[in-house]
């Protein structure tokens, strides 16, 4: 089944991927693992329990964190 | 339509909401970080920051070293656009995992 990609389905993507694991990377190359807990229209995001990672590197861990939407390049979901 | 997850799931600017008048955390485009006391925010991450350090990492020419200066402000306003994450400060290194 593949779905066609309108502006309904990416929106679903993302109501669908809160409350699980995702992996956020910004343009500037940081990396965020954690559980997506909510996010708006301007694609800011809120993540639980997340490793900010640069390569393979972990610089530090945050319980809650609000990454402004316009640094995100992309969630993908685990 | 109402389903369960919009009634549950807030918005992500709740979160700084939840911040203000505590020390915050934030990162800051070119290499800085910055923390100090949320006295105000808006939509754009426009923030005004109270006592607020200013942590500066930076690399010195013929060095591999990450070096960083400190630059304190007592009151100081941001402009959203060089925001990239908030965290509560006293939350940082800490999770639930």
């Amino acid at each position: 089944m593949s779905a066609v990609p309108t502006s309904a389905s990416t929106s679903n993507f993302l109501s669908d991927i809160t409350n699980s694991s995702v992996i956020v990377k910004l343009n500037n190359g940081f990396e965020y693992h954690g559980v997506l807990s909510s996010i708006d229209g301007f694609m800011n995001i809120v993540l639980e329990n997340s490793i900010e990672m640069v390569g393979s590197k972990e610089i530090r861990k945050y319980n809650e964190l609000f990454v402004r939407g316009n640094n995100v390049m992309y969630i993908a979901s685990q | 339509m109402v389903d369960e997850k919009s009634v549950s799931a807030s918005e992500p600017l709740d979160l700084i909401r939840l911040c203000l008048d505590e020390q915050i955390f934030v990162k800051l485009r070119g290499n800085r970080e910055m923390t100090g006391k949320l006295h105000a925010y808006d939509s754009h991450c426009n923030i005004v920051l109270g006592d607020a350090t200013e942590t500066i990492y930076y690399l010195e020419s013929g060095s591999e070293d990450v070096k960083s200066r400190k630059e304190k402000s007592e009151l100081v306003f941001v402009r959203g656009d060089s925001v990239m994450s908030i965290a509560d400060a006293s939350n940082i290194g800490k999770t639930n995992a």
